[in-house]
């Protein structure tokens, strides 16, 4: 009997071998036989790789409205309700058979001896021919390799040549492909040792040990990270839909979360009608992850190169919602100034910032038309927030003023509009001359503090804990909060270390994650020791967590002193404006009234009945610095820094840094 | 009344599934794991998981950035 309900998959009650079994459609029937504890001898199915039937050996028969059918178990799909019996006479003759034509053929391979026995064939010389191998470690056509190399890296150099005996295994033309990585994921599935590894490299201590962590990670990514994040399809643009159902997309300079027209820009729509391509984007061509996107033949319609046909590498997540915080929910515009960006040298998130705050300035009349030269800079005037983009590249008119980035603006027009410098500190989102990335941070404590208590500016490398604290409240106290910003930042500036792609780490989570307790879930335990495997096997020592951050740890500090003497490194320079920690604007409070009138009363103590929306801004902001405040002394302590955020001398010697000339960073005037 | 992450309420029902509470509170169900009272419910279940009343129920999501 078929269950279907309005929402969740459809379940099949099905029989096999008498014994009734519930299985969910499209689940293959190899699959479902051996969950329900039946053994069918395979050759070419891999638990790893997408089936193919070739070996024929899984065939079982089917039953259907009384209508039997022999299929191969390993690819059939489970779509009825089907009477399956895994080992009728007729099945068992057709293995032994099978199995006396593959023992003729290699009759010395260990996998094939095997199947033989489970298939009860014995007799070595009835299929013995002239293309008989004796060799223990021949190739039995089972193709692993190639099926490896296309779904693990996504290379597709392996096939096969040749039909019936002359069939051989081969890359194209025969020759030693130069697109070969060496990945070795074609020696890590063959079954008989036909493959050979020989390790031809930098002198690594271990490569086994590299070998079989990264082999395993491949493999996850082949198998989970279509029903998971889906890089290998949509890159980082799953996040654009994915941040709008949490109310966390960037809408106009970060006034809301959320907006009617995300699905214009969301990954669906770039993947069917933008992405073209995967692009190796500066990193290992043979990433089983491949997530870099490109999309071919983007015709442009503005600037020195207007209707050309180019290639865009892109458009990631930070730059898809940096349009969306313009309020340019049109992906010809994301494409397009994506594409500008790039080839001007410039920053795709810090233009985004930037013109949203102009945008808003612009609503707000503090700037006018005489400022931008003409131009209505209202949210989602796209095509003269491409105008600026390419007056910036030219070094004229307004958008060289917009070059300047948030920090200096603000300045400027405080200095030479009158404009209310209050105001435009609470709106700018910028710490330290760096603009923001793409997140919305009011309910996020912890990426507030991870946002600005970043060395470089509010850049997310360091620390994502949005996630963790707001949606899944995974870091309650300011202690968990505290924790998770001292361990983060120096974890995920580790990679940046050893020059490896961190995205690796968390892209595919291990199934059985979610058995580590909360606080421990979320640092992905069992990817963060295939990393220490790969030190280890590089270089021969051993590494544990306390090793990892320590080796982090001295150079965070270090960039921390230098940071300090450049004067970006203390407790001033840490501080977010109003905009990232809760509503700076009465509009903004009226938005998502209900919940900061429901947190007014039961996180601050405070009845909002009968108080202007005014009056409620300025207490939710007093509140907001103060928790804020709260929280970074928590952080600094557990970092080893003073009050004032800076490192102190004892914890810098405790580090291992205790060159007089680097400690004198320390005295600057 | 049922507790999600130990922080959100909500109004529980007779026959609550799983499903209804991903559709309720807009959940994006690639990037989630669900337990019910500590018991992990796999995905293909969701429909037919009812959740008890007073039940503790965890959403984690993980996102990565990008």
């Amino acid at each position: 009997m078929a269950t279907k309900t309005k929402a969740g998959p459809t379940k099949y009650e099905i029989s096999i071998n008498g014994k009734v079994a519930t299985v969910v459609e499209d689940t293959y029937l190899l699959k479902a036989v051996m969950d329900a504890g039946f053994n069918v001898p395979t050759l070419c199915n891999h638990k790893d790789l997408t089936p193919e039937g070739t070996c024929r050996l899984c065939l079982c028969e089917v039953e259907i409205n009384g209508k039997k059918k022999l299929v191969t178990a390993c690819n059939y799909p489970v779509r009825g309700e089907i009477k399956v019996n895994t080992n009728t006479e007729k099945i068992k003759k057709h293995r032994k058979n099978l199995a006396e034509m593959y023992l003729g053929r290699w009759p010395n391979v260990e996998a094939i001896q095997n199947i033989a026995k489970l298939c009860g064939a014995t007799d070595k010389e009835k299929y013995k021919s002239d293309i008989t191998d004796e060799n223990p470690k021949a190739c039995i056509l089972c193709g692993h390799c190639i099926r490896a190399c296309s779904s693990f890296v996504l290379q597709n150099i392996l096939g096969f040549a040749g039909r019936g005996i002359t069939r051989h295994l081969t890359m194209p033309f025969g020759e030693t492909d130069p697109h070969c990585i060496e990945c070795t994921s074609c020696g890590y599935v063959c079954p008989t040792g036909a493959i050979q590894v020989t390790d031809d490299m930098n002198n690594p201590a271990d490569p086994e040990l590299i070998r079989r962590h990264g082999m395993k990670i491949n493999a996850m990514m082949a198998t989970l990270d279509d029903v998971q994040n889906r890089m290998r399809q949509v890159g980082t643009a799953n996040l654009v839909e994915v941040m709008d159902s949490y109310d966390l997309l960037p809408v106009h300079n970060y006034r809301f979360g959320r907006h009617k027209d995300t699905h214009k820009i969301d990954s669906k729509v770039m993947k069917s009608r933008y992405f073209t391509q995967g692009a190796a984007d500066g990193c290992w061509e043979g990433c089983s992850m491949a997530c870099a996107k490109a999309v071919d033949g983007f015709e442009l319609k503005t600037g020195p190169y207007k209707g050309q046909k180019v290639v865009v590498d892109g458009p990631e997540y930070e730059t898809a919602a940096g349009g969306s915080n313009m309020g340019g929910f049109d992906l010809d515009f994301i494409v397009e100034y994506n594409f500008y960006c790039d080839t001007y040298g410039v920053d795709t998130i810090s233009f985004a910032t930037t013109m949203a705050f102009v945008m808003e300035c612009f609503e707000a009349g503090i700037i006018t038309e005489e400022q931008t030269g003409g131009k209505k800079l209202n949210f989602g005037a796209m095509e003269d927030a491409l105008e600026c983009l390419h007056e910036m590249a030219r070094g004229e008119g307004f958008g060289v003023d917009v070059g300047q980035g948030i920090r200096r603006l603000k300045e400027k027009w405080a200095d030479e509009l009158g404009a209310d410098p209050g105001f435009l500190n609470d709106i700018g989102m910028e710490v330290k001359g760096l603009e923001f990335s793409e997140y919305v941070t009011k309910e996020s404590p912890a990426q507030q503090a991870g946002y600005a208590l970043a060395i470089k500016g509010p850049q997310h490398d360091e620390a994502l804990l949005i996630f963790f604290d707001a949606i899944n409240n995974q870091i309650p106290t300011y202690e968990d909060k505290a924790e998770a910003l001292y361990y983060f930042p120096l974890f995920r500036t580790w990679f940046g270390l050893l020059g490896l792609c961190k995205l690796i780490w968390n892209d595919v989570v291990p199934p059985d994650n979610s058995k580590y307790p909360p606080n421990e879930a979320t640092k992905i335990p069992e990817r963060v020791e295939d990393f220490q495997k790969f030190y280890e096997g590089m270089l021969g020592e051993p590494l544990d967590e306390k090793k990892m951050l320590r080796q982090s740890e001295r150079v965070f500090n270090l960039q921390r002193l230098i940071s300090y003497y450049l004067g970006y490194g203390t407790r001033a320079d840490d501080m977010p404006p109003l905009r990232a920690i809760g509503p700076a604007t009465e509009e903004e409070y009226i938005s998502r009234e209900e919940r900061y009138d429901k947190q007014m009363k039961e996180e601050i103590g405070i009845d909002p009945e009968g108080k202007s929306t005014g009056e409620k801004l300025a207490i939710t902001r007093e509140f907001r610095y103060k928790r804020y405040n709260e929280l970074i002394d928590a952080v600094y302590k557990k970092r080893g820094w003073d009050n004032n955020g800076v490192p102190t001398v004892d914890h810098l010697k405790e580090l291992g840094i205790n060159i007089p000339e680097v400690l004198s960073l320390l005295d600057k005037p | 009344m049922i507790t999600i992450n130990n922080k959100e309420k909500l109004e529980w029902h007779e026959g609550m599934t799983v499903q209804d509470l991903v559709d309720r509170m807009g959940y994006v169900v690639s990037i989630i794991t669900v337990s019910v009272n500590g018991q992990l419910v796999q995905k293909e279940d969701y429909a037919t998981s009812e959740i008890p009343d007073n039940a503790e129920v965890n959403v984690f999501h993980l996102a990565h950035g990008g």
